[in-house]
This record gives C-alpha cells, sequence and structure tokens, in this order.
C-alpha cells in the first residue's frame, strides 16, 4: 500500500511521536481542569461542605470532547486546504479555532457548574476562569494540532481512505479514550485524595473530602497540572503513542505479507505480548506489596462484604 | 463520563412479548430492504445486523468502572462504558476500512486486532498507572477468585472500597470487548461501502474513483453512527459500570444483543435506502 | 459516588419548548430554500438558525430524559441522538423539497423504535424514554440538517457530495471537495452531540434554573454555528460565508452574555481573586 517502505517507516515513527506528545498534553489539560471521572469530585466536595477554588470543566467526557476538538480542527484545516491554503497553515488555522470552542466550553462549564451549587455556598472565583481557561487552552491546543499532523501523515503519506475530518474524529476518541483510561486514576486518587493513604483506594466514606490548601495559600488548578504532568500526562502520552504507533507499525511493516494477514497476525502477537508484560506487573505488585490483612487471606470469605 | 451515575431502573431478565415484537420488526426491516434494494441490499443487512450485535455483544466485555474507578474505589477503566468502547472500535474501524482494499476477511481481521490492540495497550497502561504510580495492585470487588489465574482477591482490596485496579480477567475481557467491537464496526462498514460503491456510480453516473471518497465518507459516518448507537443502548442495558465477563451484570447481555441487532437492522435499513430509492 | 440529578421546577413547559423549537426549526431551515428560488446563497444562515433552535429543544429533551438516572452520563444521550440522527437525515435529503418534513418522520419512526428498544427490550422501564429518545432523534437530525445546509447552502443530497475545487485556477467540479465526500458532516454530527448534551451537563445542579440552561443552549448553538460558518467557506462564496460568521458571532456574543449575567443572578457569590469562604456551618 505504501511505495516506499522507508518512508512508511519514517512516518510511522512522527505519527507516533506527535500522538505521545498529544497524550501527554490531552492528560495535563484534563486534569487542569478537572474533566473526565475525577471532576464528580469536585462537584462532589461544595455538597460535603469543602468549598474549593478548583476549575470544574465538565464539558463531558473526554473521548467526546476530544472527539469534537479534533474533528473540529481536521474539519476547519479541510476546509482550508480545500480552498488552496498551506497544509502546516491551515492545520494550525484548524486547531486555533477548536482551541476557542474548547475555551469557550470550558468557561460555561465552570460557570454553569458551580452558580448550580449555591445551594452549598460555593461561590463563582472569576479569577480562576481568567488564570486557568487559558492554561487549558494552551494545553489543548497542543493536544489538538499534534493529533490532527498526524491524521494529516496519515492521509498525505501513508494513504489512509477516510477523509482528514473523520480522521480527526476516530483519533479524537481514542486519544480521549486513552488518555483519560490512564491518566483520571492518578489525578483523581494520588492528587485530589493526596492526604489519603498511599498504596490503597481511597474509602468510600472519604468521597468529597479533596485537599483544598496547597503547601502555602490554597491549591489552585494549576498545581494540580504540575503534579500529574510528572506521571500522568508522560504516561497517557506513552498510551496513545504506542496505540498509534503499533497500529500503523504493523500494516505499514507487515500488510505485504500473506495477502494482508501479516498484519493481523503481528497485531495479534502485539496483543499476546502486552497481556504478559500485564500478567507480569499484575503479579509484581501482589508478590511485592502483598496482601493488605493477613488475616482475611487465611480466611478470605470473612473479608467480603 | 461525567458527575451522574444515579440509580436506574434497568431491571434483570427478558422481556419475552417485547424481544419478539424488536425481532418482527427486525425481520419487517430485513423484508422492505429485500424489496427495494434485492438481495444484495438484503445480505448486506444481515451483515450490518451480525455488525451491531457483536459490537452490543463486545461492549459487555469491556472492564468501566466510571467515577469510582478514578479514586480507586471500584475496579475498571475510569471513563464512560460507551466511549471507551467507542475508543476501541473506532480504531479498529480505522484499521479495517484502511485494508478494506485487501478483500472482505483481511478487512475484518484488521479492524478486530485495531480494537484488540487498542484496549490491549490502555489497559496495560492502566495498571502501569495503578501499580507504579499509586501503589495500589488489582483486586475484583465482584468475585474472590480470578476465573483465568485463581488469584485470590479479597486481602487486596483496601478498606473501605469495592477493589481496583485491572484484575487478569477484566483486562482479558477489555480486550475481546475491543476486538469484537473493532470486528462489528468494521462489518458495518465494509457492508455499506460495498453497497455505496456499487450503487452511486450507477446513480450520479461518475466513475468509481471519483465518486469513491463519497462512498467511503458515508459508510464511515454510518459506521460511527451505528457504533454510537448500539454502544450506548449497551450501556443503557449494563447500567453504566461493569468489571468484564465475570461481572454478574454480564449475564444481561442476551436482551443487549437484541437490541443492537433490532436497532442495527433498522439503521441499516435506512443507510441501504439512501441509494436504493 | 454519584451526584443526585436534580431538575428544577417550574418554567417554560416541555410541550411549548418542543412546539416552538421543531416550528422554529424547520421554518428556519425552509428559509434556506430561497437560496433555490433567488439564485443565490445569501440565505444561507438561516440552516444555522434552524439548527439553533433544534439545540435549544433537544437540551429540554435530555433535561426530561436524565432526570430519571439512566445509569450513564448526560452526554451519552447526545451520542445516541446524532448517532441516530445522521441516518435518518441522510435519507432525508434524498426527498427533495419535502426533505425537512420527511426527515421529522422517518426519524420519529427511527426514534420511537430505539425508544422501544431501550424502555421494553432492555428493560429500563423508565415513562418517557419512548417520548424523549424520538424528540433527541428529530433533534439530532435537524441540528445536522440545518449546520448541513448553512455550509452548503441548500438541502439536497446532490449538493452535499458534489463541490467545486480549483485547479490550476481552473474551478473543476469534484465529488471529493463535497460537504459528506470530505466528511465535514462528521465535524457536524460532533459539533451537535456536543451542543445538544452540555448545557444541561454544564448546568446540573441544586440550583439549576431553566432559563439560564436554556441560553446556555442557545450559546452552544450560535457557538457552533460560528464552527459550521468558518468552514462553509470552503462551499459558499466569500459574502454568503461571512454573512453566516457574522450572525453566528452577534447570536453568540449576545447569548454568551446573558448567560454571564445569569450566571451571576444564580451564583451564590461573585468574587475575583478571593480565598475560601468556609460555609457557616463549619467544614
Amino acid at each position: 500500500m505504501v511505495e516506499n517502505l522507508v518512508l512508511g517507516i519514517g512516518v510511522t515513527a512522527l505519527a507516533g511521536a506527535l500522538a505521545t506528545v498529544a497524550g501527554a498534553a490531552e492528560d495535563t489539560e484534563s486534569d487542569i481542569g478537572s474533566q473526565g471521572d475525577p471532576n464528580s469530585q469536585v462537584q462532589l466536595a461544595p455538597q460535603m461542605g469543602y468549598i474549593h477554588r478548583i476549575f470544574n470543566k465538565a464539558v463531558s467526557g473526554e473521548p467526546p470532547a476530544y472527539g469534537l476538538w479534533c474533528a473540529l480542527g481536521a474539519g476547519v484545516a479541510w476546509a482550508f486546504m480545500a480552498i488552496n491554503l498551506n497544509a502546516i497553515l491551515a492545520l494550525i488555522v484548524g486547531a486555533a479555532v477548536a482551541v476557542f470552542v474548547q475555551g469557550v466550553y470550558a468557561t460555561t462549564a465552570y460557570l454553569g457548574r458551580t452558580a448550580s451549587l449555591a445551594k452549598f455556598e460555593q461561590p463563582v472565583y472569576i479569577d480562576i476562569l481568567k488564570s486557568v481557561t487559558t492554561v487549558t487552552m494552551a494545553h489543548a491546543f497542543v493536544a489538538i494540532f499534534t493529533t490532527i499532523s498526524m491524521c494529516y501523515l496519515m492521509v498525505a503519506a501513508l494513504g489512509h481512505p477516510f477523509p482528514l475530518p473523520l480522521l480527526g474524529l476516530v483519533w479524537g476518541i481514542a486519544l480521549g479514550a486513552a488518555g483519560s483510561a490512564t491518566g483520571n486514576p492518578f489525578y483523581g486518587k494520588e492528587r485530589q485524595y493526596q492526604e489519603q493513604k498511599f498504596g490503597a483506594g481511597v474509602p468510600i466514606s472519604a468521597s468529597g473530602n479533596i485537599v483544598r490548601y496547597a503547601e502555602a495559600g490554597e491549591r489552585s488548578s494549576l498545581d494540580n497540572g504540575w503534579f500529574t504532568s510528572k506521571l500522568a500526562g508522560p504516561a497517557s502520552g506513552l498510551c496513545f503513542g504506542l496505540i498509534v504507533f503499533f497500529e500503523l507499525w504493523r500494516t505499514v511493516l507487515f500488510e505485504p505479507f500473506a495477502g494482508g494477514w501479516g498484519a493481523v497476525i503481528a497485531g495479534v502477537v502485539v496483543i499476546l505480548i502486552f497481556m504478559v508484560i500485564d500478567r507480569f506487573i499484575e503479579t509484581w505488585a501482589r508478590t511485592t506489596f502483598g496482601p493488605y490483612t493477613e488475616a482475611a487471606a487465611a480466611e478470605p470469605e470473612e473479608a467480603t462484604s | 463520563m461525567s458527575a451522574l451515575g444515579g440509580a436506574a431502573a434497568g431491571g434483570e431478565g427478558i422481556n419475552p412479548t417485547a424481544s419478539v415484537i424488536g425481532i418482527v420488526i427486525l425481520l419487517v426491516a430485513l423484508g422492505i430492504t429485500f424489496f427495494i434494494a434485492s438481495t444484495g441490499g438484503a445480505i448486506a443487512l444481515i451483515g450490518i445486523i451480525i455488525g451491531g450485535a457483536l459490537i452490543g455483544f463486545g461492549v459487555h466485555f469491556v472492564p468501566v468502572g466510571g467515577a469510582p474507578a478514578a479514586m480507586g474505589q471500584a475496579p475498571g477503566i475510569a471513563t464512560g462504558v460507551a466511549m471507551l468502547a467507542a475508543g476501541a472500535g473506532l480504531a479498529g474501524l480505522f484499521g479495517g476500512a484502511w485494508a478494506a482494499e485487501l478483500g472482505f476477511a483481511v478487512a475484518l481481521g484488521a479492524g478486530a486486532v485495531g480494537g484488540g490492540l487498542m484496549m490491549a495497550i490502555t489497559c496495560m497502561m492502566v495498571n502501569v498507572i495503578y501499580v507504579f504510580g499509586m501503589g495500589i495492585p488489582s483486586a475484583s470487588g465482584k468475585v474472590d477468585k480470578d476465573p483465568i489465574t485463581g488469584d485470590t482477591f479479597p486481602e487486596y482490596k483496601s478498606q473501605g472500597t469495592e477493589g481496583h485496579g485491572l484484575p487478569f480477567i477484566s483486562y482479558v475481557g477489555g480486550v475481546i470487548g475491543g476486538t469484537l467491537g473493532g470486528l462489528g464496526g468494521t462489518l458495518i462498514y465494509v457492508e455499506l461501502l460495498a453497497v455505496y460503491e456499487a450503487a452511486l456510480p450507477v446513480i450520479y453516473n461518475a466513475p468509481l474513483e471519483e465518486i469513491l471518497p463519497v462512498a467511503v465518507s458515508l459508510a464511515g459516518i454510518f459506521a460511527v453512527g451505528m457504533f454510537l448507537v448500539n454502544a450506548v443502548l449497551t450501556a443503557y442495558n449494563i447500567t453504566g459500570t461493569i468489571e468484564g465477563p465475570h461481572d454478574p451484570k454480564f449475564k444481561r447481555f442476551p436482551r443487549a444483543i437484541i437490541a443492537s441487532a433490532v436497532a442495527s437492522a433498522v439503521c441499516g435499513m435506512v443507510a441501504i435506502m439512501v441509494v436504493a430509492l | 459516588m454519584s451526584v443526585k440529578v436534580e431538575v428544577s421546577e417550574g418554567g417554560v413547559p416541555h410541550d411549548r419548548i418542543m412546539a416552538i423549537g421543531i416550528v422554529g426549526s424547520l421554518v428556519a431551515i425552509y428559509l434556506t430554500y430561497l437560496n433555490v428560488l433567488t439564485g443565490t446563497q445569501i440565505f444561507s444562515f438561516f440552516g444555522g438558525i434552524g439548527a439553533v433552535f433544534a439545540i435549544w429543544w433537544g437540551t429540554d429533551s435530555i433535561k426530561t430524559l436524565c432526570s430519571y438516572g439512566i445509569g450513564t452520563g448526560v452526554p451519552s444521550a447526545g451520542m445516541i441522538s446524532l448517532g441516530s440522527g445522521v441516518i435518518a437525515m441522510l435519507l432525508a435529503t434524498k426527498l427533495g423539497v419535502a426533505a425537512p418534513i420527511g426527515l421529522v418522520i422517518i426519524a420519529a419512526v427511527l426514534g420511537v423504535i430505539l425508544g422501544f428498544l431501550s424502555d421494553k427490550v432492555l428493560n429500563m422501564n423508565i415513562p418517557v424514554m419512548i417520548r424523549q429518545l424520538t424528540e433527541l432523534t428529530i433533534v439530532g437530525a435537524l441540528i445536522l440538517l440545518g449546520f448541513a445546509s448553512m455550509a452548503t447552502g441548500s438541502f439536497a443530497f446532490i449538493d452535499m457530495i458534489t463541490g467545486t475545487t480549483t485547479f490550476f485556477g481552473i474551478e473543476v467540479a469534484t465529488y471529493s471537495a463535497s460537504l459528506i465526500g470530505g466528511s465535514i458532516i462528521a465535524v457536524i454530527f460532533m459539533l451537535g452531540g456536543i451542543a445538544i448534551q452540555h448545557p444541561f451537563n454544564a448546568c446540573l445542579g441544586p440550583n439549576e434554573s431553566q432559563d439560564r440552561t436554556q441560553m446556555c443552549a442557545a450559546e452552544c448553538g450560535f457557538l457552533s454555528m460560528i464552527a459550521v460558518a468558518v468552514m462553509s467557506f470552503a462551499f459558499l462564496s466569500v459574502s454568503a460565508a461571512m454573512l453566516g460568521l457574522l450572525v453566528a458571532f452577534i447570536g453568540w456574543i449576545y447569548t454568551y452574555n446573558e448567560y454571564i449575567k445569569l450566571s451571576k443572578r444564580d451564583a451564590y457569590d461573585w468574587l475575583d481573586a478571593k480565598p475560601i469562604r468556609e460555609p457557616k456551618g463549619g467544614a
């Protein structure tokens, strides 16, 4: 399908690298804005009496939200390329329009959610809106621009049949799914509930008691980005980068074999390798960390609740 | 997905009358398609129905914990079920559409592997974060023993939670779910693409190469639309969260297969009518 | 932990919102037919207005549906609405002048079946399920038809699959540079899917008020319209696309300002760079 194998491999590597940047920026953006599932705790805290100064960007789950941002960026880029604008410039304009829409959605979500919490005495802090929205927009720009550039490479250099906007939709949803799956637990448990025990889940009774104060002063959502960009962001980037890289790599390299079945077999082998790695991680954790309660280990029936 | 959970009314068991009515609707849709688009259309619609049923079945395998999973309060992946399945299924559709010109079977294989690969990597990274980032081992809340590996869970479940992480059975469920989703989505796409590639050049009197983008786009957007309809219907069936194939909610899958098959039959009929009328 | 879905009481009844939504949307979409009658493209922006009406109506439908606790997030309702809507909408565009009316009928049939499947086959037993999924399918299809006719200036299928591109200075008709051939329909799909679920999802909470949520819906509609107007430069003349962009921008600025005012009205307090004030009861 791709005439020049060397070019194909180079494009694959570049697309994987762009995807890695996109994943890292996406997760950092969603953590700064408290989008996705950890948002439920930001929403819950005032109801439990914990007034906070955390951004509440409840646009929707990350997958549909990024499905829109990336599809929109790709669509605008496509439209400008259709009227003969330079491709790179078109991609930048597309990402800029998408970021504008993202920023507006972020502000309406914060205002809406917070104003609806008036009963619990949670005020609207408009300085949060001014300082945090712009930071999420900057991260979103990086995520959108890299994703739609990657999609453009797939169309222009690898010859995927889907038009650019449809690829933006497909990979945007996949980006949101990968980023939220990998990044959410780290932000939700490790950061929002930093005061809870390390190495254990947050007890359901502690729900809503999120950390609201910082080392000095009050915790801002920007601190959350600072924290999660150390692990959750890069891990999400790795996740999305691996997905894109292996998806392209197995096709570009192995599709010529066995009438296309080579790519399928390569994919199955990669899945099995990841399965073994996952099993290794799981058993490593069990043996290294050990059980929480020795008594329960002897009599598992009693521990079941 | 969002902060919403809430107790849903979804009861157990199959409603026999409604299911029979559903199957009648399916047969009527099939009959109408046969009438207006002859045998070729009807065979394509059967493919679409199977694809939809595969998506509905596949979503049940995907371990999704929703908001509690983000706090390590419940096992599974911390996002919405419909959207995670869509992420995997559409990644599969990407692979399947790419391989579409190599033949029916290869395209289906590529779609299935694409979806499975996406879930295999995502689920592994979830465990990487849980274990190396948060120091939490995997434990299921619904069963005491992993049906595959035989690991016991109660002693690895931290206090006050319903379990956390992705036990191996959930991991395998995720991969199966992604595979079935990718397979189903690609099946819908390939069937529709064949219908449009055959019909559009005749209707608009244009060579296939010129009108191919329209056929690809139409088949692609319909596949995405039907995927989302089936995934959301299934999400309604499992009311939000599920741990994987070992979860008691998994037993609800027959009615989701009926619902997805009927929904795909009706949507597929309409999609075929776009070029048959 | 999940948050209880609470819906404000009173306000404009849902039936009236539905009536305004469906009539307004159909009338506005039909006004784009002036393009054909007068041979211009400047009436294209009416399609966007039609979509805004549909979003405004769909927000209230989602609110009615989600007040029953559907077990998963609000956004899923937007996805199923547009997912089934796109199928109904593309068939309807084949019907010529009757497209908008035909769309309502096709989408209603599709929506009733989907509602029946969710309510009875999946045993959700939610009294409003059939009606609201029917409404949402119609809304999804209307949003798509509205924005599609705004982008191309027409609601006919043939105009959505053909476009022109300039090739070395010569205008060439091509299928790939069209709304469907270029998959711009996928962008409209997501624009509608997020816009329809966002207002209720963003405003939910104990102090949710109908006028604020509906204002947010109009704001989301006009915001999506801006995006569609930007993309319509690929299909329409510059003046028609500029007019669409201008109308969308004015509508957006007005509704966004009103929304901020309403948020200020409903908020407990409106503070700039102030510390956390612990509630009087104590944390």
